[in-house]
């Protein structure tokens, strides 16, 4: 009997714990829409463009490390938006974050970019190939 | 002066009486019997081996013979043995005995051969992979065929191998003389079938060469021919050089509309490109040649190309729209228009399938001012009798004539290879020709009867001096160049013309089947345009101008923008840039002749047709396709979606348009020459002329020779050489 | 095509009256009686023997007729029915290539559709087309097994018919002969 009370215990411990750390009803109801899913675990860390990386290992590998974007991008969040620093924690490459071994940096190394598909930015391939036939312009006069 | 035409026309006449009878009394020769290897052949005396054996389909190695060109016997790789022969002879030019076995595949025979190809390739360089030639070329494939597996040929010194310093013959023809294995057909070919005897060999032994003896031009309008038949590399195409294999591209056949002779072509294209064209044999049209023009102004094609519709913006420029766009302000320009204020003008490249849907169009709107650019006299018959406007000879036909009078026609820059046909007929049938007109060389003996309008009224009342050569002709024919019609009085030159025929004609006494008047046209479109009904010149249009005005590629600035009243909306409708484009409010793109399945009718009378082998560039479409979907737009529907129901209204309309291949012949000369009776024109003073008198003159003349870099640089060429002392 | 019913020709017709008719009396009304000997069976007076005579001239002949029937096996090969309705054909005997001597690609006639939209593929400029018919070519011994395979499949066609010419009679001699305007420049 006392098994089940104290597991009840544990369960209710948890689930308060989860809805502490996602900011009560109202933000634990945030999380759960942005996230489908309702966890707590310890912050990681927090990269520059402001995802914070969780880890929980009470959860079985595969979920027991997750990030949570950035609130600015609001549902606009994707994989490619971490950076290539957390990249290998996050995917169990590693078990270092950078916050523990941090990334050796050269100048020459461009910011992250996300993945444009999709938006006015996305990277659009032109053909390459001479035009084989050249057009006639009306307005250049024929010397 | 007068004494020379008459004293040579005694003999002649004689001749080919005598030609006749002998033909007629003993009827055909005895023929005679030989047997390649073992099989037996029947052939008339004089046939050669080599005639022979293809007469069984058996092919003899050759590098030296060719069919259309003399017997050379340089080569020797056409040797064969003949039983009871103490050598192989040589088969091209060994006629055959009665009774001969002939070995062509015996053990002294391909000694022989292998023996010839030994020697031809001590002196060849071996840069096939570099060479133009590779893949078409005769020596690559006999030495594969029939050469020795193994090489004698020990260099080691490097001393030995024959370099020839490469010549400059234009820009047309590059050449690697080093490659040459001197068997002569260009020489031949320039002497016998160009008629310019530039070509010729120095040296002999290992020193000989081929070439123009002075760094020259070779200055003919059919010099590209001596790269087929070159059957090495040492003469390729300079345009084409290093452009494509030949197992990498696609061939598409097609008809050529650079002249009215609708020559049969090779469209040798890949990847949506044109890179050459190749004369495809057509016995009765082209033979095996192909004019310079038809041959390289297919770079044309890829330059000042309409590759979208354009309408003209408020600021009067044009700029490119959709489909849609154009098709409705075009559609809305034609519905302004009432009837007869909508005319359209043809240019010489439009298809019959485009005219016919033009016409349905225009015709279905109220109006019938449909004209071409070209002019033909529409006095008495004009275009009504179909004899009038052919040349009804036929272009095989002239071969069997044995006068033939040109008027105010340039036969060599307007149909080169009707010239060439002439040329032919005058080496072998020892045929006379006499021009109206300025004096132009033909690159055959011709005698010049003077440019003026005299000289004709002289020989339609028989007062010519040359008259008396014509009524003594056997098989006489007159032919009057299109050009001449195209004058303020080509009514009475047509007239005049047909005069001359008639009287020809009944002094030769020759029967139905003998064609004397002949008009020469100069324009591809021209006679699919008159069998459709357009009227020939656009006299309508100047005395009527009208508020639409339609240019179906029509390009050869007959009308301007000053002809046509200020609020004129002009519609082009074509595949390239030029005067019509420039002056037109809306232009839709149209499709050349490699870019579409349509008929064309040459000046025989002859409906030939052009396959697709590429694909129009941009948003150019198909110009049947382009007038039946404005159709659609304006409110006139024309009966046919596909070109099967297209080809069934040309069918309708007149029905040797689609019997392809065929010459429809003609009649009602006697009726036609009624008609013209009637005519009353009035012979001005003006000289005859033609319009293209040199070379420099026949490389551009239309809008696809215009755009056409390569016939520019032919210009320019030409004009250097003029210069030149040489 | 033409199937044929029966033939046409009187002693195959015969042959053929004579099998319709024993194999009537064998399935009719005396089929009981097919063990007995044929002898005997011939001696009944059920149903009366036919001459020839009777069977030249009987009625039954007119029935046998040639039926015209166009094959057409468009339904069973599969091909899609646009590539059979809207497609042409075209069959041709090549002409000798004007670059180079050789005859052996001019003797079989040659089948194609017709070509259609190739448009330029943008990464590498390579030819692109959406025609499954693009590269067929056929080879036939002569035209009418052309248009015969044509026809049975379906398609549209037409013919470039040849034009030939005899060869005229050359001679080396030609070139020497002093009264013939045959290369004048070479003499």
């Amino acid at each position: 009997m006392a098994k089940y009370v104290t597991g009840f215990l544990d369960k209710a411990k948890i689930a308060f714990d989860i809805l502490k750390q996602n900011g009560g009803i109202k933000g634990s109801l945030y999380t759960f829409y942005r996230t489908d899913e309702l966890k707590n675990g310890t912050v990681v860390g927090k990269d520059k463009y402001g995802n914070t990386y969780y880890e929980n290992n009470r959860y079985f590998v595969g979920r027991n490390r997750w990030v949570i974007y950035n609130d600015n991008v609001y549902m606009d969040y994707d994989g490619s938006q971490v950076p290539a620093e957390w990249y290998g924690w996050l995917h169990y490459k590693t078990d270092l974050p950078p916050t523990v071994k941090p990334p050796v940096h050269y100048k020459w190394m461009i910011d992250h970019i996300e993945n444009k598909s999709g938006t006015q930015e996305a990277y659009m391939p032109y053909s390459t190939t001479k035009p084989k036939i050249q057009a006639w312009d009306p307005n250049v006069k024929k010397e | 002066m007068l004494r020379l035409p008459f004293l040579r026309s005694i003999p002649q006449v004689t001749r080919v009486a005598s030609l006749g009878a002998r033909t007629n009394s003993t009827g055909a020769p005895e023929k005679v019997e030989v047997f390649i290897d073992g099989q037996p052949v029947l052939v008339d005396p004089g046939t050669t081996v080599l005639q022979a054996a293809a007469m069984v389909g058996v092919e003899i190695p050759r590098f030296c013979y060719h069919e259309r060109l003399s017997v050379a016997g340089n080569c020797r790789m056409c040797l064969v043995e003949v039983e009871k022969s103490a050598k192989p002879v040589a088969a091209c030019a060994m006629p055959v005995m009665k009774g001969w076995r002939i070995k062509t595949n015996s053990e002294l025979t391909r000694k022989a051969r292998e023996g010839v190809m030994e020697f031809l390739l001590v002196n060849h360089p071996l840069d096939c992979p570099i060479c133009d030639q590779g893949g078409e070329c005769d020596l690559q494939d006999q030495s594969m065929a029939f050469g020795s597996d193994r090489s004698r040929f020990t260099d080691i010194t490097f001393s030995g191998k024959r370099a020839v310093e490469d010549k400059n013959v234009g820009p047309l023809i590059k050449t690697i003389m080093t490659r040459c294995i001197h068997c002569t057909r260009c020489i031949r070919f320039a002497s016998e079938v160009a008629g310019v005897d530039d070509l010729g060999t120095t040296g002999r032994g290992g020193d000989m060469q081929v070439g123009t003896y002075v760094e020259k031009m070779f200055l003919s309008e059919l010099s590209g021919n001596v790269i087929d038949l070159c059957p090495v590399g040492a003469l390729t195409s300079k345009p084409y050089a290093f452009m494509a294999r030949p197992w990498e591209t696609r061939k598409t056949d097609s008809i050529d509309v650079m002249d009215a002779v609708g020559s049969n072509i090779f469209v040798t294209h890949r990847t949506g490109e044109v890179l050459r064209v190749l004369p495809r044999t057509h016995e009765e049209i082209n033979e095996e040649w192909l004019s310079d023009k038809s041959r390289f102004a297919c770079d044309g094609l890829k330059r000042q190309r309409l590759v979208s519709p354009m309408v003209r913006d408020s600021s009067g420029k044009l700029v490119m729209v959709e489909w849609e766009d154009a098709l409705v302000a075009v559609a809305r320009a034609l519905q302004s228009a009432k009837g007869e204020e909508l005319a359209a003008i043809v240019g010489g490249f439009a298809d019959a399938e485009a005219l016919v849907a033009l016409k349905d169009m225009l015709n279905q709107l109220g109006s019938e001012s449909l004209c071409t650019e070209e002019v033909f006299p529409m006095d008495g018959a004009g275009t009504d009798l179909r004899s009038n406007y052919l040349l009804n000879s036929t272009i095989a036909g002239v071969e069997e004539a044995d006068v033939v009078l040109l008027i105010g026609t340039n036969t060599r820059f307007e149909a080169p290879l009707f010239n060439a046909r002439l040329r032919k007929a005058w080496i072998n049938n020892d045929l006379r020709v006499a021009t109206v007109g300025p004096n132009v060389d033909l690159t055959y003996e011709t005698e010049n009867l003077g440019d003026s309008m005299q000289v004709l009224q002289d020989l339609a009342e028989g007062r010519h001096a040359f008259s008396k050569v014509l009524n003594g002709a056997k098989r006489p024919i007159i032919v009057v160049g299109s050009g001449a019609l195209q004058r303020e009085d080509g009514a009475a030159v047509f007239q005049l013309t047909q005069r001359i025929a008639q009287n020809a004609r009944v002094a030769a006494n020759v029967g139905h089947d003998w064609r004397v008047l002949n008009v020469l046209h100069r324009v591809a479109s021209q006679v699919a345009a008159l069998d459709l009904g357009y009227k020939a010149g656009i006299e309508a249009i100047r005395a009527n101008p009208p508020k639409v005005l339609f240019l179906l590629g029509a390009d050869e600035g007959v009308i301007s923008r000053e002809d046509l009243p200020k609020d004129c909306f002009v519609i082009y409708q074509g595949h390239h840039g030029d005067r019509g484009a420039s002056m037109a409010d809306a232009v839709l793109p149209g499709a050349a002749y490699t870019e579409k399945q349509a008929t064309y009718v040459n000046m025989e009378g002859r409906a030939q047709q052009t396959y697709t082998a590429i694909t129009p560039p941009g948003l150019a479409r198909e110009d049947w396709k382009i007038l039946r979907a404005l159709g659609e737009v304006v409110g006139v529907k024309l009966p046919y979606d596909t070109l099967t129901q297209l080809r069934a209204r040309l069918t309708e309309v007149s029905p040797n348009l689609t019997r392809y291949g065929d010459v429809e012949a003609a009649n009602y000369f006697a009726q036609a020459i009624e008609l013209a009776k009637l005519v009353k024109a009035k012979p001005s003073n003006t000289p005859l002329d033609v319009r293209q008198k040199t070379l420099e003159d026949f490389y551009i003349t239309d809008s696809i020779s215009r755009a056409s870099p390569t016939m520019a640089k032919c210009v320019q060429a030409v004009k250097k050489q003029r210069q030149s002392k040489y | 095509m033409a199937t044929v019913i029966a033939n046409v020709r009187p002693s195959l017709k015969l042959f053929q009256s004579v099998l319709t008719c024993s194999s009537r009396r064998a399935f009719g009304s005396t089929s009981v009686l097919m063990n007995e000997d044929p002898l005997k069976l011939a001696q009944l007076k059920e149903a009366p023997m036919k001459t020839l005579e009777d069977l030249f001239t009987s009625e039954k002949q007119d029935s046998l007729i040639t039926v015209e029937k166009k094959v057409d096996i468009g339904c069973v090969t599969g091909v899609p029915q646009e590539h059979i309705t809207t497609r042409h054909v075209r069959i041709w005997k090549p002409v000798k290539h004007a670059m180079q001597s050789g005859t052996n690609n001019t003797h079989k006639w040659k089948m194609e559709f017709e070509s259609r939209e190739r448009w330029e593929n943008p990464l590498m400029g390579w030819a692109s087309s959406g025609d499954p018919l693009s590269n067929m070519q056929l080879s036939f011994g002569n035209k009418e097994e052309a248009i015969a395979f044509c026809e049975k499949n379906g398609w549209e066609y037409s013919v470039t018919e040849v034009v030939d010419k005899q060869p005229r009679p050359k001679s080396y001699g030609l070139n020497f002969s002093w009264n013939k305007k045959t290369r004048t420049s070479t003499k």
